[in-house]
């Protein structure tokens, strides 16, 4: 596999030769890859592969474990988003993400939304906190069911509320990526479906990440794929291209369930 | 013969391993013969005997020692030497025991000379009453013993008795605590009850005036406020302010930001602190910032500074409670769930936002209840406050004056030499019950708090 | 909805200068942090140095040599009667304190009776006892200086007082040496004569029949709490009993003792045996909380394990959880332990802040206990007891420290993670 063959003409975020260990023991494996501007990418491939290891890395998340340590270079419209004068802070309100398990804080669900753009200074005052906060629930597809209960607590509401709560508050921000890490494990089909809509609708204004175990969902919300076995990055491609034509032969025994 | 109890205990542990040998070689003899089969094994037909030796003995023992002291001193004070004592009160009382020291022949000679008449019936009647208790004792052990052992047999369900005498004494133990619990509230309840009689409840708990005389209750001076408002004071203000802030950004600190080697050292360094005896506070509160604090007091033009004040008991208090209150944030700042910190990271959040809107909010139901129970431990706080905060009861705000707590009258109280039935001691109890049921009512919010916040994590 | 989706200008200056006031914020946020426990680190020093610098000097006593013919006024006391059980009696009554005060004078100067302690005879005593020999001889004797004389030669002093102390060191006649009375004497009314080890045994006595009682009960209640008790109202009487019991004041635990121990059963009065008996009720909930933590620590596949090859419940117990949840235990016990042993307040409710000037016999004399001992101390008007009150002090906090540390030792050396 060719470097070529990854490359996407205008890439919002670019990896090259990235590898993130754990102490000792190494997670990633010499990963490169582009992230394009107006696309969903999809992270497929089995557990523990590390797909998660190589999401967080993309907004520095593994800055948090005391061992984690990323070599290589990750860029962000150009700039090397590890590089010293790279400010964490803006990086992640840049490079929003979205977690496996729906964890919105113990605060109203207004206040959940309003927390990125307060914290950042993004709003000029009460009127415009409002609409920033009316306008990332409605983005997120969450106006209409929350819109008399803002001062509701987030964690009343349903997991696929929260989940899109989570979206919503990671959209206030403005961001120009969004992480998502198996954004629908802890959902039913219905959640998922509304989630699977809303990155529909959100695909084109962001550039999405999405890590999936479900071949399914990854067919359907995503126009690039990326198989990842064992800490390296096996293909990467169209998803159509992956899933009806793969060039390789674990990329093909995974997604037709022949292990994972 | 003398009754010493420990030498007792001892000689029924040796009975009862006599038991045990006994009862398990009988056992084994009859599992040896043809045709019997056990229900236990031999070792709980030992256990069976033993126990049958031991406990009803060892009750007796218990018991005995319990009361005998007090049957030998009235068997004494029947006899002719004794009627020429005094009727009351601290010399009797040392000449009691100097007699009676005397007579065990813990001290060669005795000291008072009232005592010498009563060396003689104490050695007696002490005599006496250990050969009885000896004498019972032995019997009780031997009986116990014998009866195990004729009903050791291949139809005795040995393991089942002895286990369900486990299974008994483990419920015993732990009645104790309710036993203690009903203990504590009968005492200071039956005390309370004659204190009221004396003084009514409306006095005590809202009267603004406190000096208790002694002899019979003068009305007006058992005004529990100018205490209540002390304790108040000291404990629950301005310990806290010191505690509280110092407590949360330690747990704060070492949780979130300290290396893993820093929090290896503070940790125990806490825990030292933590383990300090509060007599040792109160030392250094007296010895070393009261007299600061006076200084500082007089350098700012405070009236009424004392070298007794409010503020240094308070402050000594408060760091003794820091490490209560850290270690307490600790446990529930690290109960709050990695997403949620997660979460707010990946927002952009700096770590101190993170911390102040997200995590303290998490941890505040864990936080709020390990504070009340730090006000409950600050407000039953005795020598910090007996050493450092005086015995005047003023009702003042004024942190450089001297005031006086609940814990350090009720020391000051029983501590006097008088009889148990004044006025005066039974106030302490009355005090007792109030601050009893106050910290019994934080007690039990604080551990609602706390137990209905670890279940939402969990 | 008419607000513009733009992408944020990260680069605009005002939000340069935002990010670098969070950042500051940020830094005064851990400085705070680090400040606190600095704080609380400053103020362990803090105490620990106070304690260590005014106790360091108790420990050592000045003494004064002093001269004595016994050949020239011989003690009127039969040898051979030395070794009596009365010899004390026997010497004293001899006149061996005046003895001793006229040497003084006379190796001293004027007044110099009044140099040495008034209890400095004692020691003389003492010596006799070991060697009846120095009654025929005249030797020089190392005796303890008056409370006054020891301040002064330890820390200076002014006037006549400070002058004769200054000129007797010249001499050579005083020196300081390591204050065994300290470690061999209960309370005295004298400094040079008050020591701790009536305390320390008091203390001893005390904490053994505490732990003694509030041990195996507390063991037992937990074991019955975790493993057996159904879940009714019963048990959860018990277990608010409990967890109320470990955060009541402690001086309550006095006011019970006093009205149940001592008024109601007629216990002795200021004994080890009533203030163990106040500790182990104190204890107990701790003990049990400890032990109830470790025996749930005890993975639950152990106790099937036993099962499953026919032991019965009462031997799972016994034989496999309780080993397993023993270090735990311990832990536990000992800090409830040291916590007790360092406790003061109920303990002056059952008359143990009485004066007891001597080493407990029993556990049913009277005694004080060492933390107690440091409060009567600190109440002392004498100035020489500041020392001896830091002294106490260090040697109180010496043995809960390592109580403390042996037990972190067993959790750490145990601590078991399944
Ligand atoms: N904090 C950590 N410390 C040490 N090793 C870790 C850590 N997190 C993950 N790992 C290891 O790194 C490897 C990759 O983990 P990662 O969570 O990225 O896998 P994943 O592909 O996301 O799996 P899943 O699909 O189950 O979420 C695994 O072997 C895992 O054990
Ligand atoms: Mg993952």
């Amino acid at each position: 596999m060719t470097h070529d063959e990854l490359t996407i003409a205008n890439p919002k975020m670019k990896a090259e030769g990235v590898d993130v260990f754990y102490g000792a023991k190494q997670a990633i494996n010499n990963v490169s890859i582009d992230v394009g501007t107006d696309l969903v990418t999809a992270f497929i491939g089995p557990s523990g592969c590390g797909k998660s290891t190589f999401l967080r890395s993309l907004n520095r998340m593994n800055d948090t474990l005391a061992s984690a340590r990323v070599t290589g270079k990750i860029t962000l419209e150009g700039e090397d988003i590890y590089a010293p004068s790279m400010d964490v802070v803006q990086l992640r309100a840049r490079v929003g993400m979205v977690f496996q398990k729906p964890n919105p804080f113990p605060k109203s669900v207004y206040d959940n939304v309003a927390y990125g753009p307060r914290i950042h200074g993004l709003a000029a005052g009460k009127a415009d906190l409002d609409l920033i906060v009316e306008r990332a629930l409605v983005r997120a597809g969450l106006w209409d069911e929350v819109k008399d209960r803002l001062g509701e607590s987030g964690t009343a509401l349903s997991g696929g509320q929260q989940q899109r709560l989570c979206i919503a508050r990671a959209i206030a921000v403005n961001p120009e990526v969004i992480l998502m890490d198996e954004p629908c494990s802890a959902l039913d089909p219905i959640a998922t479906a509304k989630i699977e809509d809303l990155i529909h609708e959100l695909r084109g204004k962001y550039a999405i990440v999405i890590v999936t175990h479900n071949m399914q969902q990854a067919a359907r919300v995503s126009q690039r794929t990326a198989f990842f076995h064992l800490g390296t990055l096996v293909e990467y491609g169209k998803t159509a291209d992956i899933f009806t034509n793969p060039k390789q032969d674990r990329t093909k025994d995974y997604i037709t369930g022949r292990y994972g | 013969m003398t009754f010493n109890a420990p030498a007792l205990l001892f000689v029924i542990v040796g009975l009862a391993l006599i038991g045990w040998l006994a009862g398990r070689a009988r056992s084994a003899l009859l599992a040896a013969r043809a045709g019997v089969k056990l229900h236990s094994r031999p070792q709980y037909h030992g256990w069976y005997v033993a126990l049958w030796l031991f406990a009803p003995a060892a009750l007796f023992l218990a018991l005995w020692s319990s009361v005998s002291p007090a049957l030998v001193t009235s068997a004494v004070l029947e006899t002719p030497a004794a009627q020429g004592l005094p009727e009351f009160g601290f010399e009797r009382g040392a000449i009691l025991s100097d007699a009676r020291s005397t007579a065990a022949g813990r001290q060669a000679a005795v000291r008072l000379p009232a005592a010498a008449p009563l060396v003689e019936p104490y050695r007696q009647a002490a005599q006496r009453y250990g050969a009885i208790g000896i004498g019972a004792m032995l019997a009780l052990a031997l009986a116990g013993g014998l009866y195990g052992y004729s009903r050791v047999g291949p139809g005795l369900r040995a393991r089942s008795r002895v286990e369900r005498i486990v299974m008994a004494m483990l419920l015993l133990a732990s009645l104790v605590a309710i036993l203690t619990t009903f203990g504590i509230v009968m005492s200071l309840l039956f005390e309370s009850i004659r204190f009221f009689r004396l003084v009514s409840p409306a006095e005590l708990l809202f009267g603004t005036h406190w000096n208790p005389q002694s002899g019979a209750p003068q009305p007006g001076t058992f005004g529990g406020i100018p205490l209540f408002w002390g304790t108040v004071l000291i404990g629950a203000i301005i310990a806290m302010i010191v505690a509280i802030p110092i407590g949360m950004m330690t747990a704060v600190y070492l949780t979130q930001y300290a290396a893993p080697r820093v929090r290896r050292w503070v940790k125990p360094c806490l825990e030292v602190l933590a383990g300090v005896p509060t007599v040792v506070y109160g030392y250094f509160a007296a010895l070393t910032v009261a007299p600061a604090l006076r200084e500082f007091a007089a350098m700012l033009g405070v009236p009424n500074a004392s070298s007794e004040s409010a503020l240094a008991a308070g402050i000594v208090m408060g760091v003794m409670i820091i490490p209560f209150i850290s270690s307490m944030a600790d446990d529930s700042i690290n109960a709050v769930p990695q997403a949620m910190r997660d979460g707010s990271l990946a927002l952009g959040a700096t770590p101190n936002e993170t911390i102040r809107e997200v995590l303290i909010p998490a941890a505040l139901p864990g936080v709020m209840g390990g504070i009340l129970l730090a006000v409950s431990r600050a407000i039953g706080e005795t020598m910090i406050v007996v050493m450092a905060a005086g015995l005047s009861a003023n009702l003042t705000a004024n942190p450089f004056a001297s005031v006086t707590t609940v814990t350090a009258q009720i020391v000051k109280l029983l501590t006097g030499d008088q009889e148990f039935n004044s006025a005066k001691t039974l106030a302490a109890f009355a005090l007792g019950l109030v601050l009893f049921l106050v910290t019994l009512l934080l007690n039990i919010a604080a551990l609602r708090i706390v137990k209905k916040y670890r279940e939402a994590y969990e | 909805m008419n607000r513009q989706t733009a992408p944020t200008d990260w680069k605009a200056p005002a939000m340069q200068r935002r990010i670098a006031a969070r950042y500051a914020a940020e830094r005064r946020f851990k400085a705070m942090g680090l400040g606190a426990v600095l704080l609380s680190a400053l103020f362990l020093a803090f105490l620990l140095t106070v304690m260590v610098g005014n106790g360091a000097r108790g420990f050592t006593y000045t003494h004064v040599a002093v001269p004595i013919d016994f050949t020239a006024t011989p003690l009127p006391v039969e040898p051979s009667r030395l070794g009596d059980p009365d010899a004390d009696q026997l010497i004293a009554n001899a006149g061996l304190a005046e003895i001793v005060a006229l040497a003084a004078d006379e190796a001293l100067g004027e007044n110099g009776s009044a140099l040495i302690s008034d209890n400095a005879w004692k020691d003389v005593r003492r010596a006799i006892k070991d060697d009846p020999a120095l009654l025929r001889a005249k030797s020089v004797f190392e005796l303890p200086a008056s409370s006054l004389v020891d301040i002064a030669a330890k820390e200076g002093a002014a006037g006549a007082l400070g002058a004769r102390v200054d000129a007797l060191t010249r001499e050579g006649k005083l020196a300081r040496h390591i204050h065994w009375s300290f470690f061999r004497n209960a309370d005295a009314t004298d400094p040079a004569l008050a020591g701790i080890w009536g305390a320390l045994k008091g203390s001893v006595l005390t904490i053994i029949i505490a732990f003694l009682i509030a041990f195996p009960t507390g063991v037992l209640a937990a074991l019955y709490l975790e493993e057996y008790a159904p879940k009714n109202r019963w048990s959860d009487l018990i277990e608010v009993s409990i967890n109320n019991l470990a955060a009541v004041p402690s001086i309550i635990f006095g006011l019970l003792a006093l009205a149940v121990f001592i008024n109601w059963f007629g216990l002795c009065q200021a004994s080890p045996l009533v203030g163990g008996l106040t500790l182990a009720l104190m204890t107990m909930p701790v003990i049990v909380i400890a032990s109830r933590n470790a025996i749930k620590a005890v993975p639950p596949s152990i106790r099937d394990a036993a099962l499953g090859v026919g032991a019965s419940p009462v031997q799972v117990v016994f034989h496999h959880v309780l080993p397993l949840a023993l270090p735990g235990i311990l832990t536990g016990t000992i800090i409830g332990m040291a916590r007790a042993l360092g406790e003061t307040a109920p303990l002056l409710l059952i008359g143990m802040r009485a004066f007891i000037g001597d080493v407990p016999g029993g556990i049913c004399s009277p005694s004080t206990v060492l933390p107690m001992q440091i409060f009567l101390w600190s109440d002392e008007v004498d100035r020489g007891f500041v020392e001896k009150t830091s002294a106490a002090i260090i040697v109180l906090l010496i043995v809960l420290l390592s109580m403390n540390a042996l037990a972190i030792y067993l959790r750490n050396k145990f601590e078991k993670r399944w």
